[in-house]
């Protein structure tokens, strides 16, 4: 009776271990990160979600203090230049090449960030210039940039039940993550992926015209 | 029963052995990602079209939509006007962006002037460090360093190697310039005789030691003997340039094998505003990516007086296979032939190569095994989900703060 037991318990530690060596695998996995070609996201975004394609998302880009935003149709030829806080409307899916330039705190610095949409807001009916996604560059990312790095980041829509029980500031709340994490995960884990900006210092070549370095995704400017 | 429990007791201990180092008995619990080129597809691993794969959208761009419409132009209750309707695309958003440029910036020494290759001649300073240029993808370069601060009289001329982008390195070379600084250190290497490679990658986050995404420079007098600086660089990560400087000088007068300055030849400087692209010195367009060959070798006649590129016997003015150019098969001349003012008596010439020849067989069916490591794993199809939505409720005066949103 004693070995029949102990063979019955050996038996059921033997299958717990197992089921639990089959059991522990990852619960989410994340194809897509942050380091991927730009474009790359947004592509997916669309093609998995047909409905977000063709509608133009409201962006707002607020620099450190002071500047101008350019904007670019297709070309150079067609730029579009505004003052900080610069308004304009995306296309969920497209990657955009902005310029900005005549800040201030850096005079002569010319940065050429991308930004590259990835899903909508839902504002409510005809107040969607209201609620535009805040592109926020910061003094401490131009910084950055300057010493030949590169800058990532992934703004996200909070999830209502596991926001930061914080007030927000005049600055939105910025969470610097290890060089190893996958900012697409860690924005999806707190909430909605909404844009990726990357920042570095590459500059368009002054002698060609047409360079694929500007984008010629479509883009609405608001009148002013 | 004894010799059962101690089989029951091995069994248990591979089992925990299994699965206390991470390699599950049954199942690893890691997944692993396909490439990054593969992930470029229209569906994940899926190159065409067929059952499964993302299929592009409709190819009408839905009606009015919201305040920012760019059909409605002005959008119910919206301030916004699209400039020109045309510019609106048809279809979702193309592939990620793709520079067929990197742009190298020289960074230093300050005062330094690059000039590069232009065919038969040099384009002289046509920049100064710190300065920027956007080089072609795939192909090498000549430079020539001039007017180097401190160095009066030093002219060197590197190569320098610009890789194709990779899908690794895409986001990083469409945003950032490649710095290349030439240190005193690199200058006094070439001055002593030593052949200097740096190598500017991208290494992969693994081997990031920085906290920020940057690019890291290796560079072979750095490393210890015997240590190749380029596959070092491409064991950590993705290469995006290669910069090679001797002291060899390409333009000594009189001399084959350099360039020559000749009067037919116009002189480019940019000094006198004269700015001309730099010509490759070695293409690597049609080698695929990651220097596989392409799916097609193709040979033919380069410039005239020039070499074939990938020459074929018989084909494109290459000498035909097996047709030996000198009296005896094995490249020694031979016995005279030809009567030397006597008459010709020759009945019989033989040669015999008693070369020790041991070559192998020549292949018949050639097997290659390739190999993911590690291997490609992604998570099983959904076939059930099941939704609850969860409130959280608070009584007065309770706070909830996530985890990673403590302060």
């Amino acid at each position: 009776m004693i070995r029949r037991t102990s063979t019955l318990t050996m038996a059921i530690l033997l299958s717990t271990l197992l089921l639990a060596s089959i059991a522990t695998a990852q619960d989410r996995y994340f194809p897509l990160n942050h380091r991927q070609p730009t474009g790359t996201a947004g592509r997916w975004s669309v093609l998995t979600h047909p409905q977000k394609y063709g509608y133009v998302q409201p962006i707002e880009v607020q620099l450190p203090s002071a500047g101008n935003v350019t904007f670019y149709q297709g070309s150079p030829k067609n730029a579009v230049q505004t003052s900080a806080p610069s308004q304009a409307g995306m296309m969920v899916g497209h990657s955009y090449r902005i310029r900005i330039s005549e800040m201030p705190e850096y005079p002569g610095v010319e940065l050429y960030p991308t930004i590259e949409i990835l899903d909508r807001l839902h504002p409510p009916t005809q107040q969607a210039q209201s609620f535009p996604i805040p592109i926020e560059i910061t003094e401490a990312e131009i910084e950055i940039v300057m010493q030949d790095r590169m800058v990532t980041k992934v703004v996200y829509l909070e999830q209502p039940d596991i926001a930061a029980p914080f007030e927000q500031g005049k600055r939105i709340r910025t969470e610097n993550l290890p060089v190893t994490a996958n900012l697409l995960q860690a924005a999806d884990e707190r909430g909605r992926p909404m844009a990726i900006i990357r920042i570095g210092g590459r500059i368009p070549d002054p002698t060609s015209l047409i360079d694929a370095f500007y984008s010629t995704s479509p883009l609405v400017i608001p009148p002013r | 029963m004894r010799l059962y429990f101690l089989a029951l007791g091995t069994l248990l201990i591979v089992c925990v052995g299994c699965a206390s180092d991470g390699t599950r008995l049954l199942q690893n619990d890691d997944y692993h990602a396909p490439p990054a080129e593969m992930m470029q597809r229209p569906g994940p691993m899926v190159g065409g079209p067929g059952p499964g794969v993302l299929q592009q959208v409709s190819h009408q761009v839905p009606g009015p939509r919201g305040p920012m419409s760019p059909v409605g132009m002005r959008g119910p209750g919206g301030p916004y006007a699209c400039p020109n309707p045309a510019m609106i695309p048809m279809g979702p958003p193309r592939g990620p962006m793709v520079m067929a440029t990197s742009q190298v910036r020289f960074l230093g020494p300050e005062g330094m002037h690059v000039g590069w290759q232009i065919g038969p001649a040099f384009a002289e300073n046509q920049l100064m460090a710190p300065g920027r240029y956007n080089f072609r993808q795939a192909a090498t370069y000549r430079l020539k360093l001039t007017d180097i601060p401190g160095r009066e009289g030093l002219v060197v001329y590197p190569s320098l190697h610009v890789y194709p982008t990779l899908p690794m390195t895409a986001a990083y070379l469409e945003h950032n310039a490649l710095p290349l600084r030439i240190t005193d250190e690199d200058l006094d290497q070439v001055e002593t005789n030593n052949f200097v490679t740096k190598v500017i990658y991208l290494p992969d986050a693994k081997y990031q030691e920085l906290a920020i995404a940057g690019v890291e420079e290796l560079v072979s007098t750095r490393l210890l003997p015997g240590q190749d600086p380029v596959s070092e660089a491409d064991r950590r990560g993705t290469i995006m340039a290669v910069i090679r400087m001797g002291n060899m000088d390409l333009e000594m007068p009189g001399q084959s094998g350099g360039i020559q300055k000749a009067s037919h030849i116009q002189t480019v400087d940019g000094e006198q505003d004269q700015h001309v692209p730099p010509m490759p010195i070695g293409s690597h367009i049609g080698i695929g990516r990651g220097g596989v060959p392409a799916d097609l070798m193709v040979g033919g006649p380069s410039a005239p007086g020039q070499p074939p590129y990938n020459p074929i016997a018989g084909v494109g003015g290459v000498p035909m296979y097996g047709y030996p150019s000198v009296g005896t098969p094995i490249g020694l001349p031979g016995p005279p032939h030809i009567p030397l003012g006597r008459p010709a008596g020759l009945k019989s010439h033989t040669m015999r190569n008693t070369t020790d020849y041991d070559m192998g067989k020549p292949v018949d069916h050639l097997l290659i095994d390739v190999r993911h490591e590690p291997g490609l794993s992604m998570p099983q199809p959904v076939k059930y989900m099941q939704y609850t939505e969860k409130h959280p409720s608070y009584s007065s005066g309770d706070l909830s703060i996530p985890a990673w949103a403590q302060p």
